[in-house]
């Protein structure tokens, strides 16, 4: 208590120093007097009686100088002077500190900018109450390792869990519902879920009210909470709108409850309609998504546990379903997904970065001190310790540091923002991705520790130094001594290696994009739009009224100006198969104990392959003769073909396939078309079988969901616009939702290896900056040292082309020795990036070769420069200049 | 004997306030006059060393200064005693009076052997 009084004191005393210099000058010069005073009283001499008392008292100074040492805070006042000296001697030298500060500012703004992302995704709690007790729940069986839940899962667990305070489903729907009466018809991103849902994630809207349970029961009121965005865009912000309907889908749905703005959970989701569920009659399908928030005190174990239970009376409850346990995971793990490798590996790459900058700084710092070697000679003779001296040097060092930091800090927030438009769709959590407390301190310890590590390097070497040899020999020499060059060699050599690191990964990423860009999709792109149609089931019920809308609509489109062709699918390529399915060739038996295999299959128009330009391989494509109900045709590609009828021609051939097809239907083979991908550009080709959409196994229920693609030269833009006003001429509810061209598909499919090429592309063209300077630096530093010694080689008759080859050869060896070492770390940690590459192996020749020559031939044409001034060297100037 | 001890510091300290308490408000020279006089000469007091003492415990809050008027009609910084420093002169003191008296016990004479 008293200590902390003192403390702020004293603290308070470096404000008003120079009253309190008086008053002690004061004190001292009143006590003399009243000592003379009584010295002449007992008889002293005036001049005797003055030396008394001075004598008794110690000394003015002295007892000035400890009065000011218990006064303020020494330790804090010498910090003070340390940082004004620095101030001035940075201000000096402009040249250097502008290098240093920009150094640094580049090595921790990308630092900072990646760490937001690791921390915004990673790092930072989910947004919601007591966000460690969210886990969300799987079934892990035979069939599947991390499988959704179907109905009768959900339910019984809903309704006998004990582990849980709540716990609710999510239905998945990647593509929202129709939203009518508002305007135009549009397509707005939703999720339907139980009335749990908010009180799992512990959120209460800020307007209205969450679900009610009777609303979640089948026959309940339609409720639907809605963002605060929507809530502003379509219901004009009016607090009134809580408590009116809208129709969505074609149902009207009360709008129950506003969300707070900051709400968010997933990608963009503007309505949460409320999810009832049937009892059900079977298990599959397993299409829920469950969330639950643990109660206070339970572990993941125990609930998984409790909730394999449950799942166990539902397999004994539906004998034929796969006797599953239950999984229970954090909701976090679920949300960042597999990002967090490929961001950790990002955060090393940037990490080397950062170091190759700090060892660029400590070679400018070595430089700069080794010019100031006789200054510290000075300084030590005066009687500065080697600790104060270390301290002075620390001091400069830290001041650039934090230079560098807050420029960085500057650099990092337009880095996280070039980032997170890079990132669409790439990153989760993308809403929590900011600069914050967490990130500023991280900025503010790694400017700290690059400070203290590239201040230590010439601290510890200059002052270490005995005076009186420096103050002889006069800084240049000494400076130029061979520990100095060894010291500023192996920074060079280190730069080196860690630039050929992160250079062979940005080759490999950059490779692996390029790869997949190549990738043949198997089909042609140019030209061709996409757009997403949903049709409501309740005006869409049967198949003759589904067809009749894909016909007329599609005949439409045909005639239009421009179109070439137009077809619907199911799923799209490169990357969205929407549905697998089991299937069984004729006379083949299954293999005991293993499931059927499960492949893609796509509901499609009879014009898709023309569309699209999948080749014909045998047999034949789809035509309307196939409509008839009793007939049930197939195209495979040749994948499926080569795997499953090797030795056989699959035309004619008859399988059945699976789950949905409960009468058990033959479906003939007819065709074998060309491979598409469906699984994105980086998958093996997979089998895939084609079916009719009007095949009357699956029209009306699978088709009502379907992808349009037309082929035309127009702008995508005319052909938006003729398929809209075709759609809205037969139904004027619908709306046409993810319209995209088939080229935006392409590219937006490599989306992440684009951005981890991208990011990691800058890390490795900022590492070869900064290893270009550092021994361009290097180099220079050393020529401008021996210039001496070149004169009089070039004196005693040396080549000028000797000079150039020497000192060529000289930095070429620090780079070649760095590039070496950089080849063993790189093979080392290449295997890191495995996962994250196609079509290049980790450990690629080819892209180390070109890394190398690249590092090798930045390194000679930095060398050159410096090289060439030492040709010029005038040995008459040279031999004076000493 | 011959040679004069030196103070200090926390013992200086206490030798303030017990000044300050017996005599009242009092200038840096006359506390030092006073603790050399109090110790019959056997201390030898550094006047300089009194001062940073009087500041810290100025800092510390247990006493404080003023400037006045001394009995020569001379400007000087007085000293007195505040309310914290009269508890801590008695803390300290009745301390002090405690390790001296349990020094005292292991240096008396003749008691160990026993």
């Amino acid at each position: 208590m008293r200590q902390a009084r003192s403390w702020v004191l004293r603290l308070g005393e470096l404000f008003r120093k120079e009253r309190r210099e008086k008053d002690l000058a004061a004190e001292i010069e009143s006590h003399l007097q009243m000592h003379i005073e009584d010295n002449l009283r007992t008889g002293m001499s005036p001049e005797i009686a003055r030396r008394e008392a001075l004598t008794k008292l110690g000394g003015i100074e002295q007892t000035k100088e400890n009065y000011r040492d218990r006064r303020g805070l020494p330790q804090l006042e010498t910090i003070l002077q340390d940082l004004r000296y620095a101030g001035r001697m940075l201000g000096k030298s402009p040249g250097f500190t502008t290098a240093a500060v920009l150094t640094l500012a580049l090595g921790i703004g990308a630092n900072t900018a990646i760490f937001s992302v690791v921390n915004g995704v990673m790092l930072k709690p989910l947004p919601y109450r007591q966000p460690e007790r969210l886990v969300s729940l799987f079934l892990h069986g035979r069939e599947t390792d991390r499988g959704v839940m179907g109905a009768a899962d959900f339910m019984a667990l809903d309704e006998r869990q004990g582990a849980f305070e709540h716990v609710a489903a999510i239905s998945p729907s990647t593509i929202g519902l129709t939203l009518t009466g508002l305007g135009s018809p549009q397509m707005i991103p939703g999720t339907s879920v139980t009335s749990d849902f908010f009180s799992v994630l512990g959120v209460q809207p800020v307007l209205g009210r969450a679900f009610r349970p009777q609303e979640g029961k089948p026959g309940g009121s339609l409720s639907v909470v809605v963002s605060h965005h929507f809530w502003e865009q379509f219901l004009r912000a009016d607090p009134a709108a809580v408590g009116s309907s809208i129709k969505l889908d074609g149902k009207s749905y009360s709008v129950i409850g506003v969300l707070p703005l900051d709400f968010h959970f997933g990608p963009h989701n503007e309505l949460w309609p409320i999810l009832q569920l049937q009892p059900a009659k079977q298990r599959p399908p397993y299409w829920l998504l469950t969330v639950g928030r643990l109660k206070p005190g339970i572990s993941e174990t125990q609930a998984a546990a409790d909730a394999s239970l449950i799942a166990k009376q539902v397999h004994q409850q539906f004998p034929l379903s796969d006797d599953s346990s239950i999984i229970v995971v954090p909701l976090k793990d679920l949300m960042v997904g597999d990002t967090g490798e490929a961001l950790l590996i990002l955060l090393a790459a940037v990490g080397f970065v950062l170091l190759i900058a700090v060892v660029n700084v400590a070679n400018l710092h070595l430089s700069r001190s080794g010019s100031r070697i006789h200054e510290f000679a000075i300084r030590s003779a005066l009687g500065a310790g080697r600790r104060r001296l270390i301290c002075q040097l620390l001091t400069e060092s830290l001041v650039l540091a934090v230079l560098g930091g807050l420029l960085g800090l500057a650099l990092a927030y337009g880095g996280v923002r070039t980032i997170l438009a890079l990132s669409q769709d790439v990153l989760p959590r993308m809403e929590e991705i900011t600069v914050d407390g967490r990130v500023l301190s991280f900025t503010a310890t790694i400017a700290i520790v690059t400070g203290i590590v590239f201040g230590l390097v010439p601290a510890v070497r200059f002052s270490g130094l005995p005076a009186g040899r420096s103050l002889k020999e006069r800084s240049r020499t000494a400076a130029s001594g061979r520990s100095a060059s060894r010291l500023h060699g192996a920074l060079v050599v280190a730069e080196f290696s860690l630039a050929l690191v992160v250079l062979t990964g940005a080759g490999l990423l950059i490779r692996t994009l390029s790869q997949l860009q190549s990738v043949n999709p198997g089909f042609n792109s140019s030209h061709v739009v996409t757009a997403l149609l949903t049709l409501p089931r309740e005006r869409y019920a049967n198949a003759p009224q589904v067809t009749s809308f894909y016909q007329q609509l599609l005949g439409r489109v045909k005639n239009s100006p421009g179109v070439e062709a137009a077809s619907i699918t199911m799923s799209l390529p490169p990357n969205l198969l929407e549905l697998t399915n089991p299937f069984h060739a004729e006379g083949k038996p299954d293999t005991p104990g293993q499931p059927a295999p499960a492949i893609g299959e796509i509901p499609v128009g009879t014009d898709y392959f023309a569309t699209l330009g999948i080749p014909l391989f045998r047999g034949r494509l789809f035509s309307d003769q196939d409509r008839s109900p009793a007939t049930h045709v197939l195209v495979i590609n040749e994948n499926m073909a080569r795997q499953y009828f090797p030795d056989q021609d699959p035309l004619g051939t008859r399988v059945q396939t699976g789950e949905y097809n409960p009468k058990g239907e033959w479906y003939t083979i007819v065709g074998v078309v060309g491979n598409v991908k469906y699984q994105g550009l980086g998958e093996k080709d997979q089998p895939t079988m084609y079916v009719p959409y009007f095949d009357s196994g699956w029209c009306p229920w699978f088709v009502r969901e379907m992808y349009v693609v037309v082929r035309s030269a127009s702008a995508p833009e005319k052909v938006v616009s003729v398929l809209q006003s075709a759609a809205l001429s037969l139904d004027n509810q619908l709306a046409i939702a993810h319209v995209r061209t088939m080229d935006q598909l392409l590219y937006e499919s490599v989306a992440g290896s684009r951005f981890r090429a991208v990011l990691f592309g800058v890390f490795a063209a900022l590492a070869l900056v900064l290893a270009m300077i550092g021994i361009y630096g290097v180099m220079a530093y050393s020529v401008s040292q021996r210039t001496h010694e070149i004169g009089i080689r070039i004196a005693l008759g040396a080549h000028r082309t000797n000079i150039l080859q020497t000192i060529l050869r000289e930095g070429a060896s620090l780079a070649l020795l760095g590039v070496a070492i950089g080849f063993v770390v790189a093979l080392a940690l290449s295997r890191t990036l495995a996962g994250l590459l196609f079509g290049v192996q980790a450990t690629d020749a080819m892209t180390l070769a070109l890394v190398a020559a690249l590092l090798l031939g930045v390194a000679l044409a930095a060398c050159y420069l410096p090289a060439r001034r030492a040709t010029r060297v005038d040995p008459m100037v040279a031999l004076r200049y000493e | 004997m011959g040679e004069r001890a030196d103070v200090w510091q926390g013992t200086l300290a206490l030798m303030v306030l017990k000044t300050l308490q017996a005599l009242g408000p009092l200038h840096g020279y006359g506390i030092a006059r006073r603790i050399e006089q109090t110790s019959g000469d056997l201390l030898a007091v550094n006047y300089g060393t009194l001062y940073p003492a009087l500041l810290k415990l100025e800092q510390e809050g247990y006493i404080s200064s003023e400037w006045g008027t001394s009995d020569n009609n001379r400007k000087a910084k007085y000293y007195k005693l505040t309310r914290a420093g009269r508890k801590q002169l008695d803390k300290e003191a009745r301390e002090w009076e405690q390790t001296t008296e349990i020094l005292a016990r292991f240096l008396a004479p003749g008691k160990e052997s026993a």
